[in-house]
This record gives structure tokens, C-alpha cells and sequence, in this order.
């Protein structure tokens, strides 16, 4: 596999890399909000499980456009309990979203006013266990739709990654409470044979004499197991929007290297390596022979538990330089 | 009494059917009241279950109906105390729950004050409620201690956290405790495991250890996360995503355990010294001992040691029979009772290159072995390991002998020495005893071989048999992977004027191969072949064995009398070891082709030799002797005391991994028995031929095929219509299947199904027909990194047999239509007689991913020359393209679609057509289904100016296309909640679908639009897997009544 193997087989990869996005996921947001206007009239938004940042990088440049240089000063605020490289015009809390702190801390930046608008792109790490992966990422769901009940002003707009798998109805179920318009949208830049689609909730109206509360998940009210059972018209399904232009590549093709006669390929390095993954150490590990192996005959390394990882190691082959 | 299992992860689905191979922990069985019956709860995704289990039946029993929770299970452990049953669950948000076993409904409740979600959970329970310590390792890396049962406060109370563990940088994937040492161990995404020194945690009183436990290792060693690890006394065993489980003593492996084939391995159970089981991603479950140890012999003769053979005079013991080994010097030593000694030591020119042959001769009583030493400049050296001073020196061209064979023969045998240029020097060698117990060589030359052009031009296997008066037939591997068949003319037969001719050309006259099978083992080439009743075995480097047949042609002339091979059939077996193609011991496995012997050689080794179980030395076994970085290395043979390192494996996986692709053939068997046959293929590139007991869900695999080089996406079959019966009426299946994946490959097989009576099984022979790859052409392209390749993957092909009146057997020709991500639609022709594939046309109009295609036929009374009347394609966008098939042998440009429509937002996952009459024409129907959930139904006209026009018009008007119109479209716009991602017609007018929701609907499609008729959820059938096409509905209809099976 060389090093442009992955140009040659993603598309959006190479063009996130060509245009300075962290991720490929950047074109899903900018897709989604061709469809849907998400950035009008927003000056506060939320980035929650922003790491790298693509989502923040497209919040900060399309604000940016969207209010040209006089306008009212647009805040962005990315959440992730991940370490993310500093973006310009966004702040950052390395925090968790099912703590009321974090919730307190976006509001702290926003001066006391409510969000506009609340993003969440975050994926659990795939484990390849189908099942597992989509449950988490409900979870991930939800918890990000707890934080946002906390933050986002009433009319507001909520986006987040949705897996349709067994119990997306009971998903679509829990967002119509707090939105009146839920709709499932595909960007053509993600993948037909993904099962990842993107919820866009607007307006939104919490329940009457509904109180945020970390404490107690919403999911619980109703998590009735015979939900899922429900057939025909009783069903919660929401309504399906495919985003982006037809023209726009399409994301399961693999395309030649020179798109056009004119431009010489060139490779492009990714544009932000991830920091800290969990499997820094191991790398690091692996790269200087340390791995314990049966024929080695030394002790494995033992490290202290509050050994530090040092930064300056990152294992570049091995990292999803740029997520999908 | 009750007992726990601890399900492993795979079985992580709503489905106690489900449960792989789980043998008891170390906590063991507990035999309830009656010694052979247990009660076990089997969990997994948001549900528990109660099993009992008969063991004397060995029959499981479900005890009342699935138990629903409302989080995920992640433990659930039996109370040991006296009392009615109760169950301790753990859920996935860091929850507890004690549940009653009989009345099934939950006791209490108790959330912990960390309550955030787990990925591994540990229960470790005594008695009661309050002695249970849940161990949870949580999304934010850390383990956390907590007693659900505590004292005070009610089910709104949350517990606080006992003690929390810090260190691991990635989520927690297992976690085990070993009470004896107070020992904790943790596995992780950041590929570590860590073990921990907690103290006593649960037991009566539900301790919670010391105070302030300690990481006491960390353990790096895996390449990839870690999924489960298990602590046994002084020794941990981890497993992870890198298919390997590593066992640790004192921080350092000890031994390293490979065997699962793909996926990485999920789940672990160890008992030591006596099991070790492991389930995983292939859905095996394999069961290894400790592994044997090799042991050096100490090669102590001059030079390094190049080439082993085994050289056995006696049927004792391998220690004593020794064997031979020729070092890069050119000198050959032997080893016998533990000892080298010098056979003979080569002039100059057999130094630096040898290459060297064994072959036992018997000679009247006793056993002598001929060694034959090939070199560089075409010599070659002929000598009995024990005389070699009777020696003889023959020449075989000028060139490098690439390699040497024998085939034995009474008296001596046959020498086959393959040197430059092709071609292949043949002597009949002969032993007699001469005075004084010399032995006297002589070697008679044969007219040679001319091998067929190609860059590795030598033989690497050949196998002689006597065919009847016409003289003997050699078949023939070599280095490319093709098989060659020589007929070697019988002296004794032939007349005078030949003879004579012979003896002119003696030696100079080659003989070419009559047929040839090329490249039938790929580029990596041939490893041996033999014949055994009747049939040829080859094996080669792609992990294949291919059976063959030599079928003789034109029987009426005598002279030309002509043998061509004929690929029988393809049969798997798995190469786990480096080692080619043990041809003695395959005999008996490839009927149960199951694996009989693996060596952990660690490959780098160039030569080995084997002794095989024939021997009779141990039954069963053989021993590996090879030469590995210049050491001589012996597996270990099995002793009275073994500590082998034989594991084997429980139940092997149909596929390695996911299914990516179903297809039903038929039904097999007698009426009281029926076998359902249908194909799978996979993304571990093999195709499998199944039959299921619709009754049972007894599963056999008939036949696992393994030509792919990349995974399996689609496949196709072809009926004879009206199926086949067996003479005593049994029914019988004759299909064409076509399978398709990536790399563009296409591989057609004729499958002939029928029902051994002996056995009482079904049975199956493939027969290969032909193979096809866009690609070939671009492996030998330069530069080819720099560019890309174009064509990918086969995404799906239809068949379009040509099934007319002149009857489908005697025109085996079919066609079929595949698709492909790289925005291509292609017609191919299939001839089964010619054992080709050809490309009739390909069509770029799609510009973007074609995902699906479908063909219609005709109406029977509108049948003329072919049955078949449109193809469709649909893409990534939402477009559905009709296409008017072109004649077979139409003009070499594309033809444009007939229509384009659009249909969907997004992709158009599946496709299904029918036909109806209509005057003047046909209604051709197209339900499609999207990746936006959306059930579309388009109904078109077609209409046959052609055919309308054929008694006026003259035949110079072929352009005169089918005319086809859009006349209605019918939307279901949320028909699923997810992407829908197979369409089945049960019959025109009733479509069944699936989808990614888990739910399987039934549509009726009439005037009126689209109804729903009905649905089943994916709680009882558990039906689509999250994958489009991941599997396809199955269905045994009777009037509407569908029954959806899932496989995986």
C-alpha cells in the first residue's frame, strides 16, 4: 500500500487533505448545510465530540462567510473529552457531555445565552461488532441530546450522526419530543454502504415544564421494549433527505489520482495528525521493538501507571490520519 | 441449583440459537438437583434468557420467554445463596439489577453515582444481593468498584464508587479477577493489559479489596486492541484484534497461540492445563494446548545445509532411518541414530546450487534409497545413499536444473529432470544387485518434455499412470500453476517404421503436452500432484487442492486417441502451515478435509521433508524435519507424554467472515427429509454450498470453494429447470453458479447436487467452468501503483439464461449481467462446453456506483428468440436504467438505455422485476428499494414494433428497438426506518423487503398502489444484517405465507 492508496480509493480523503479540512467528515457538514441553511442567523454554536475539528473548522469558516467582516461576532465552542489542536476563532472545553460543568461552561462562553445551533459528528471507535457499534453510538446520541436540552435556546437547531439500525425508530422517537421538524439526511459524501446518516432536528421545543437533568437520562421514559414492535402507520419514522449537489464525486467511486488534465496529482499530507490516540504508547512501543514478544528475551517494558506518554511519538502509520 | 455462563461476546445478539461453543470457565458447571441437568441464563444485546440444558440428551430447552431489559447486559451471574433463584444483571450504564429467575421480574434496582456508559462489566457474586462487587470498565478508560447491593436508600439511591482503577488510555474491552492472588486484569483499546492488585474483592460481605489497589503490570504485546483477557494462577492469556492470544508469566509471552483465521479473536475461556477455547469473529471456536517444542539437530557438516529428503530403508523409526541433506558445498550427508556422516561430496561444479531427490527402490528383499544431485550446468549425479561409489553421472542439457522428481516403478522408477529452456529430461531408472551386494544403476533415456512458454518454466510435480494399450499418461504440475498431461507412447506397441524413427530421434525427441490446464493454481505454481482411483489431486501454493479426471476424446481412432484433463472438482484445503501440499495424507482428508497435521514452523524455510503417517511409525502423525536459516529443525514427534501443540478446532466458521451474499439452489433429499441447498459467499473470499434442514436448522457444508482472491460480493444460479430426479425419484440439483466480487473476478461452476443414500446426507460435485477477471491484464502492467485500477469490485450479477424451447442442457450457453463500483454495467456470455467467459458489452452511463441490476423476461407466448427482454441497472443516485438487450453477437458499441427514471434520493440498493401481458405488449413492473428507506414501484409499457411489424417489414431494419414508456410510479416513501436492502418477489404482486431495521416486510402491489401487508420485526427473526445486501431474504412459499430465515 503506498502512501496515496487511500487518495486513490476515497475521494472526499483527498480533497478534505487539498482544501486543509481535518477529516473528510468537513463535505458532510457543508452538504447538510446546503440542504438546510443550518448556518443562518447563528451566532452561537456548539461543537460537541468535535475532535480533529473538521466540524468546528467548517462552523468558523462558514460563520465567517455567512456574516462577512462587519457582522456580529460569531462563537463557536468545541467539546471533546479528546485533546484537539487549537483552531482559530473557536475555544475549546476538554470535557465530558454528560457532566452539568460542561453544560455550565458553553453557557460561561456564550455570556449566558442559549446556542443556536449544536453539532455532534462523534462516532464511537468501531469495534466491529455491529450491534455494540450501534448501540454506543444511540447512546452517543443521546447524551449529546441531554447536553443540548442544556444549552440550546428554544427555535434552535441540533445535528448529530445517526446509525438506522434495529432501534433507530425508538432514536427518532425521542428527538420528535423535543423537536418539531426531525428529518434523516444523507450526505453524498458519506458512504452508501454506511449505515451513518445525520439527524437534523429543528426547532426546538422541549416538552412543557420540561427541566434539563443530567442525572437522569431522558432515553428511560421510553425505553418500552414493545415499541420496537409497532407496525404500519404507528411507527416513528421521519422523513429521508439525500443532501448535496448530484454532481458532487461520489463517495463509494474510486477516481483516478489527476482529476482533470490540467493539474499534476500531488500528494498532500494529512492536515492535522490525531493527538494522543490510545494507542500511542503501543506504538511507540512497536516502532522501538519493545513489544513483548515469545523469542524476546527481556522483560516486556513495565511502566509505572502515571507515566506520561511523551507527545513527540505519535505512530503516523498506524493513525486514521483524517477520520471518516 | 443454578449455574452461570458467561457468554462470550459473539453471541451478543437476542438468540440463544446463537450460542457458539462455550465450555465452563473455571467456576465450572454446578449440577442441579438431578446430576444431569443444569439451568443456565444465556444474555446478549438488551435480553437474557433461561436455558435448561439435558446433558444426557444433550438437549437445551428454552425456559420461559425472553426476559427484555431495558439497557444492555453486559454480566449476569447466578446468586449462590439458598432461596429462589435470583439473577444479578449488569447493564450497560453502569445499572444492576436483581432479577427473580422464576417470576422473571426484577427485585431491585441500583444505579451507581458514575453513571456513565460501560464496555466491560464483572460481577462478582457470593450469596446475596449485598455481597455482590460489580467491576465496571467504563467509556472513559477507567475501571470503577461499586456494590450494588448496599446498604440504605432505596432504588433511587445511587451507590458511590468503591475504588477506581487509572491507567489504561482507551476503553476497557474485558475484565477478569482471579481470587486466589487478588489479582485484577484489565484489556484495552490502547492494546494493553493491565494487571491489578486488588486484594479479596466479593465473597461473603462483599469486600471491595484494599484500600489502595495497584497496577502491578502493564503488558504490551499485542499489534492491535485487545478484546479479552483472563487471569489463571501465575499466568495471564489475552487475546485481540490481531488474531493472537498471548499467554504471560511475569510480564513477559511465553507463548504466542495463532489459528483464527480473520477478525481477531472476541472471547477467551481458559482452563488450565486442559482447555483453552476461544471464540471469534470467524464464528470458530478453537481449542489449542500448549504448543510442542522443535528441536535442533545440530547440522555438523561442512557448508550449510540446502536440501532435505528423507531417506527411510527400514519401516522402524525416524531416528534410525535418517534422512539426507545436500549443503551448498555439494555435499550430501546423511543422518541416522543421531549422527552425520558423509554420503558424498560433490566435484566444484555441484557447489553453490543443488537441487536433490530421494526415492526408495526396492531391491529383492531390501529397501535401497536413490538419491538423485541436480546443478547448474545440467548434471546430474544418480547414487544409492549406501553405495554412492556406484554412482552414475547423466546430463540433462546445459543449463540449471531446476528441479528433479521421481515417480517409483517396479525396480527402480522414473527420473525427471527439469532444465533450461523447458524442457524435461526423463530416464528410466533401473537398480539390480550385481556381485559382492554392489549395486549396479542404469538409466535408460526417455523422450523428454517440452513444457509450455512462460517465465517459470519447470516442472514442480508429476504423477505416472498406466492407461490401458495407448501407454502411460503423465500429469504434470509446474512453477506457473498449470497442469500439463503428457501420453507417453508405448515402445512395444508402436510398429517398426516408428520405432525405427525413435531410435533415430532417441533422446533428441521431445513430447509436448496434449492438453494443458494453465495457470490453474495461479502464479504461485504447483506444489505436488498424485493420482488415487481414478483421479488427479494437485496442490498448490493459492491453498487449493484440485481434483481431476482425464477424460479420453475421439475413442473411435485408434491412433489419434487423444486424453484431455478435466477439471473435476475444487476442494478446499487449508494451508496453515508453510508447508506444500502433503500429498500422502491428503488421500484420506479430502473427503472430511479436516486438518492433519500443522507444525508451527515460523517459515524462512526453503526445504522440509515429512513423514507421513503411512509409516506407521505413530499413527496419525508425522514428523517434519526442515532447514530454517541454515539449522536442521525437527518438529518434536508426539510422544507417550505429549505436550503437542495440536489444537484443534470445535466448529469451524462457514465463513471467516461476514456473509456478504445467499443464494437458494433447490431442495435435496426424500420427501420425509428435505434438504433447503443454498450458496453463500464471503468476505474470506470462499464460496460454500450449504444445506439446511428447514426443521431442524441442521446446516451441512456440502462444498467450500476458494478461487477468489478477493471477498465474495454476489452470486448467481441457474436451475435446469424442473429439477433433476435421481432414478429411484430422490430429487437432484444440476445449477450454473456464477460468483462475483472484487478484483473484478468472476468464477462459473456447474453444481451437481444429489442425495447419497449411503450416507443419507446430500451430496455435491463442483465442477469448474470458467473463470474470468477484467484485471489480468493490469497485474502485469508497469507502474501500476501510480494509477488506479479502474475496476474494483462486482457489486451484482444476474443471470439471463437462455432458456428456450431447444432445451437449456444442449445449448449450455448463459448469460449474465453484472455491475460493478466502478460505474460499469457489462454482459457476459458464458459457454460451459468451450469453458469460457466473454465480454459482450459494457456500458459506462452511469457515471457513478451502479449498485444493483435485474432482468425481466417475456411473456411465454411472446417467447421468440430469447426469453430475456430488458436488463436494469440502478445507481448511486437514485436512477433506474432500462436496457433492450442487444443480440449476442451485436455491434461492438454500447448500446443507450431503452429509459432512464429516477426512483430514489440515494442509492438504489435492490431491484425486482416482473412481467405481465398487456395488448399489444407487456407491463413490466420495477419495484426498487433505496438506501432512503423508499419502496418504489414503476410500472412501464413495452411494446415490440419488431415483432408488430415482422410479417411487413423486411429483415433490414434491426435497429427497430422495443419501445418502452413510464406509465405510473407508486412511492412508499418510509417503507423501512433504515436502508432497505433486498427486494424478493414472491410471486408478481407481492414483494417481500428488508432492511437494516432488522424488520422483513411483505408489500401487495396492485391497482390500487402499494399495500403493506404485514412485517415481522427482527426479535424472532433477526433477518438483515447492517450491511446492504448483507443476506437475502430465504423463503419457502406457500400462498403468500412467508417464512424469512436468517443465516449469521
Amino acid at each position: 500500500m503506498g502512501r496515496s492508496s487511500k487518495d486513490k480509493r476515497d475521494i472526499y480523503y483527498r480533497l478534505a487533505k487539498e482544501e486543509g479540512w481535518r477529516a473528510r467528515s468537513a463535505f458532510k457538514l457543508l452538504q447538510l448545510d446546503h440542504e438546510f441553511n443550518l448556518f443562518t442567523g447563528v451566532n452561537r454554536a456548539v461543537d460537541l465530540c468535535a475532535a480533529p475539528g473538521s466540524w468546528s473548522q467548517v462552523l468558523s469558516r462558514e460563520e465567517k462567510v455567512e456574516k462577512g467582516e462587519g457582522g456580529e461576532e460569531v462563537k463557536i465552542v468545541a467539546v471533546d473529552l479528546q485533546a484537539m489542536a487549537p483552531l482559530p476563532g473557536v475555544t475549546q472545553i476538554q470535557g465530558d457531555i454528560t457532566k452539568v460543568s460542561t453544560a455550565q461552561e458553553i453557557i460561561r462562553h456564550f455570556e449566558g445565552q442559549p446556542a443556536d445551533l449544536v453539532v455532534c459528528d462523534g462516532a464511537p471507535d468501531v469495534t466491529g461488532l455491529h450491534d455494540v457499534d450501534e448501540y454506543i453510538q444511540a447512546q452517543l446520541l443521546l447524551a449529546a441530546l441531554n447536553i443540548t436540552t442544556h444549552v440550546l435556546k428554544p427555535g434552535g437547531t441540533f445535528v448529530a450522526k445517526i446509525f438506522r439500525g434495529k432501534d433507530v425508530t425508538l432514536l427518532y422517537s425521542q428527538l420528535k419530543i423535543f423537536f418539531s421538524g426531525v428529518t434523516c439526511a444523507k450526505p453524498r459524501s458519506s458512504r452508501n454502504s454506511s449505515i451513518e446518516a445525520f439527524v437534523v432536528c429543528q426547532n426546538y421545543q422541549p416538552p412543557e415544564g420540561y427541566v434539563p437533568n443530567m442525572s437522569n437520562p431522558l432515553l428511560d421514559h421510553s425505553y418500552d421494549v414493545d415499541f420496537n414492535q409497532l407496525e404500519g402507520p404507528n411507527r416513528v419514522i421521519v422523513p429521508f433527505l439525500a443532501c448535496g449537489d448530484l454532481s458532487a464525486f461520489d463517495s463509494d467511486r474510486t477516481y483516478p489520482l489527476q482529476l482533470d488534465a490540467g493539474k499534476q496529482y500531488q500528494y498532500t499530507p494529512p492536515t492535522q495528525p490525531p493527538i494522543h490516540p490510545p494507542y500511542q504508547q503501543a506504538c511507540h512501543l512497536r516502532k522501538n521493538n519493545l513489544l513483548s514478544r515469545e523469542d524476546a528475551p527481556t522483560d516486556c517494558p513495565n511502566q509505572s501507571r502515571d507515566q506520561d506518554p511523551s507527545a513527540d511519538n505519535i505512530c503516523l502509520n498506524d493513525s486514521h490520519c483524517l477520520r471518516s | 441449583m443454578c449455574v452461570c455462563l458467561s457468554v462470550s461476546k459473539i453471541t451478543q445478539k437476542a438468540s440463544v440459537l446463537n450460542l457458539s461453543p462455550v465450555v465452563p470457565g473455571p467456576s465450572g458447571l454446578t449440577p442441579s438437583t438431578e446430576s444431569t441437568v443444569y439451568d443456565l441464563v444465556v444474555f446478549g444485546g438488551k435480553a437474557v434468557r433461561l436455558v435448561r440444558l439435558h446433558v444426557d440428551q444433550q438437549h437445551l430447552e428454552a425456559r420461559g420467554p425472553l426476559v427484555e431489559l431495558q439497557d444492555w447486559a453486559l454480566d449476569v451471574r447466578w446468586l449462590s445463596g439458598d432461596g429462589p433463584p435470583l439473577l444479578c444483571v449488569a447493564l450497560a450504564h453502569n445499572r444492576a439489577l436483581l432479577l427473580d429467575a422464576n417470576t422473571r421480574t426484577p427485585l431491585f434496582q441500583r444505579s451507581c453515582v458514575e453513571g456513565c456508559l460501560l464496555y466491560s462489566t464483572l460481577l462478582l457474586v457470593h450469596q446475596s444481593w449485598a455481597d455482590t462487587v460489580l467491576v465496571g470498565g467504563t467509556v472513559f478508560n477507567q475501571l470503577v468498584l461499586w456494590k450494588p447491593g448496599e446498604e440504605g436508600g432505596g432504588s433511587e439511591h445511587k451507590a458511590p464508587v468503591q475504588r477506581r482503577l487509572l491507567g489504561h488510555s482507551g476503553v476497557i474491552f474485558s475484565v477478569s479477577y482471579l481470587q486466589d492472588e487478588g489479582c485484577l486484569a484489565s484489556a484495552s483499546d490502547d492494546r494493553s493489559v493491565r494487571v491489578w492488585g486488588v486484594g479479596a474483592l466479593g465473597g461473603p460481605g462483599g469486600s471491595c479489596g484494599d484500600p489502595d489497589p495497584v497496577c502491578l503490570r502493564v503488558l504490551y504485546g499485542h499489534q492491535a486492541r485487545v478484546f479479552s483477557v483472563r487471569l489463571a494462577p501465575g499466568q495471564v492469556f489475552s487475546a485481540g484484534e490481531d488474531g493472537a492470544c498471548l499467554v504471560w508469566d511475569g510480564g513477559r509471552v511465553i507463548r504466542t497461540l495463532k489459528g483464527h483465521r480473520a477478525g481477531g479473536v472476541r472471547a477467551l475461556a481458559v482452563r488450565v492445563r486442559v482447555w483453552r477455547v476461544e471464540a471469534n469473529d470467524d464464528r470458530m471456536g478453537k481449542v489449542e494446548e500448549t504448543a510442542e517444542k522443535l528441536t535442533d539437530l545440530k547440522f555438523s557438516g561442512d557448508g550449510v545445509p540446502k536440501v532435505v529428503c528423507p531417506a527411510d530403508e527400514d519401516d522402524s523409526d525416524w531416528s534410525q532411518s535418517g534422512f539426507v541433506v545436500c549443503t551448498d558445498l555439494g555435499s550430501v550427508y546423511r543422518y541416522r541414530n543421531g549422527l552425520w556422516g558423509l554420503v558424498w561430496r560433490g566435484p566444484s561444479d555441484f557447489q553453490s546450487y543443488c537441487v536433490m531427490e530421494t526415492v526408495s527402490v526396492r531391491v529383492k528383499s531390501s529397501w535401497v534409497q536413490i538419491c538423485a544431485v541436480g546443478n547448474l550446468s545440467g548434471s546430474v549425479f544418480v547414487f544409492p545413499v549406501s553405495h554412492p561409489q556406484s554412482g552414475i553421472l547423466l546430463n540433462a542439457g546445459s543449463g540449471k536444473i531446476h528441479s528433479i522428481i521421481w515417480q517409483k516403478d517396479e525396480g527402480g522408477g522414473f527420473l525427471l529432470a527439469s532444465g533450461a529452456e523447458g524442457r524435461v529430461h526423463r530416464w528410466c531408472v533401473q537398480v539390480t544387485s550385481g556381485e559382492s551386494c554392489h549395486l549396479v544403476l542404469s538409466a535408460l533415456p526417455l523422450p523428454g518434455f517440452l513444457l509450455p512458454l512462460c517465465v517459470k518454466r519447470w516442472l514442480t510435480g508429476a504423477v505416472r499412470v498406466r492407461s490401458g494399450p495407448q501407454g502411460a499418461l503423465w500429469v504434470c504440475g509446474d512453477r506457473r500453476g498449470s497442469l500439463l498431461l503428457f501420453q507417453e507412447k508405448d515402445e512395444s506397441n508402436t510398429d517398426d517404421e516408428e520405432k525405427e524413427r525413435m531410435e533415430v530421434t532417441k533422446g533428441g525427441l521431445t513430447l509436448e503436452p496434449t492438453s494443458v490446464l494453465f495457470g490453474v493454481h495461479g502464479k504461485q505454481g504447483v506444489t505436488a500432484v498424485t493420482a488415487c482411483a481414478g483421479l488427479f489431486y494437485s496442490t498448490g501454493r493459492d491453498g487449493c487442492v484440485r481434483v481431476f479426471r482425464v477424460r479420453q476424446t475421439k475413442p473411435d481412432h485408434r491412433e489419434n486417441k487423444n486424453s484431455i484433463l478435466e477439471p473435476e472438482t475444487t476442494e478446499e484445503e487449508e494451508e496453515e502451515e508453510e508447508e506444500e501440499g502433503m500429498m500422502d495424507n491428503l488421500d484420506e482428508g479430502t473427503f472430511k478435509q479436516e486438518r492433519l497435521l500443522a507444525v508451527p514452523c515460523g517459515g524462512g524455510h526453503r526445504s522440509w521433508t515429512l513423514w507421513p503417517s503411512l509409516k506407521g511409525v505413530w499413527p496419525g502423525y508425522g514428523a517434519l524435519v526442515f532447514i530454517k536459516q541454515g539449522a536442521l529443525m525437527a518438529s518434536q514427534p508426539p510422544g507417550p507424554t505429549r505436550t503437542g501443540t495440536t489444537g484443534w478446532t470445535l466448529r469451524d466458521g462457514v465463513h471467516g467472515r461476514g456473509v456478504g451474499c445467499v443464494r437458494r439452489l433447490g431442495r435435496v433429499g426424500p420427501p420425509e427429509g428435505l434438504w433447503e441447498v443454498a450458496v453463500t459467499g464471503g468476505e474470506d473470499t470462499s464460496v460454500a454450498v450449504l444445506a439446511v434442514r428447514p426443521d431442524s436448522g441442521a446446516v451441512r457444508v456440502l462444498a467450500v470453494l476458494t478461487d477468489h482472491i478477493s471477498s465474495v460480493r454476489t452470486l448467481m444460479a441457474v436451475t435446469r429447470p424442473g429439477g433433476g430426479a435421481d432414478g429411484d425419484g430422490t430429487p437432484s440439483l444440476s445449477a450454473v453458479l456464477v460468483s462475483a466480487g472484487g478484483r473484478a473476478q468472476m468464477q462459473c461452476y456447474r453444481l451437481l447436487i444429489g442425495w447419497d443414500r449411503q450416507r443419507a446426507a446430500p451430496s455435491c460435485q463442483v465442477i469448474q467452468v470458467a473463470r474470468h477477471r477484467l484485471d489480468e491484464q493490469w497485474e502485469r502492467k508497469r507502474d501500476r501503483h501510480k494509477m488506479v485500477k479502474m475496476d474494483p469490485e462486482t457489486r451484482q450479477v444476474q443471470g439471463l439464461s437462455n432458456r428456450n424451447s431447444s432445451g437449456w442442457t444442449r445449448r449450455p450457453v448463459c448469460r449474465c449481467f453484472s455491475v460493478s463500483f466502478f460505474s460499469c454495467c457489462r454482459l457476459f456470455s458464458i459457454c460451459e462446453t468451450k469453458h469460457r467467459i466473454d465480454l459482450l458489452w459494457e456500458s459506462f452511463h452511469h457515471q457513478r456506483c451502479v449498485l444493483s441490476v435485474a432482468t425481466s423476461e417475456r411473456p411465454r407466448r411472446l417467447c421468440v428468440s430469447s426469453r430475456v427482454l430488458l436488463l436494469f441497472s440502478a445507481s448511486t443516485d437514485g436512477q433506474v436504467s432500462v436496457w433492450d438487450l442487444p443480440p449476442p453477437s451485436s455491434s461492438q458499441t454500447p448500446p443507450l438505455p431503452c429509459l432512464s427514471f429516477p426512483a430514489h434520493q440515494s442509492g438504489v440498493n435492490a431491484l425486482a422485476v416482473w412481467t405481465e401481458e398487456d395488448e399489444g405488449g407487456c407491463l413490466v413492473t420495477v419495484a426498487s428499494g433505496g438506501d432512503d428507506g423508499q419502496l418504489t414501484v414503476s410500472v412501464m409499457r413495452v411494446q415490440f414494433p419488431h415483432e408488430a411489424s415482422r410479417g411487413t417489414s423486411s429483415t433490414s431494419e434491426p435497429l427497430n428497438r422495443i419501445q418502452v414508456r413510464l406509465r405510473s410510479q407508486a412511492r412508499v416513501p418510509l417503507a423501512h426506518a433504515a436502508p432497505l436492502t433486498a427486494l424478493q418477489t414472491v410471486r408478481p404482486g407481492l414483494l417481500v423487503s428488508t432492511s437494516s431495521d432488522q424488520r422483513v416486510c411483505l408489500w401487495r402491489v396492485g391497482g390500487t398502489g402499494v399495500v403493506h401487508r404485514g412485517a415481522c420485526t427482527g426479535v424472532k427473526h433477526t433477518v438483515c444484517g447492517p450491511e446492504p445486501d448483507h443476506l437475502r431474504v430465504w423463503f419457502w412459499s406457500v400462498g403468500g405465507i412467508c417464512e424469512a430465515q436468517k443465516l449469521h
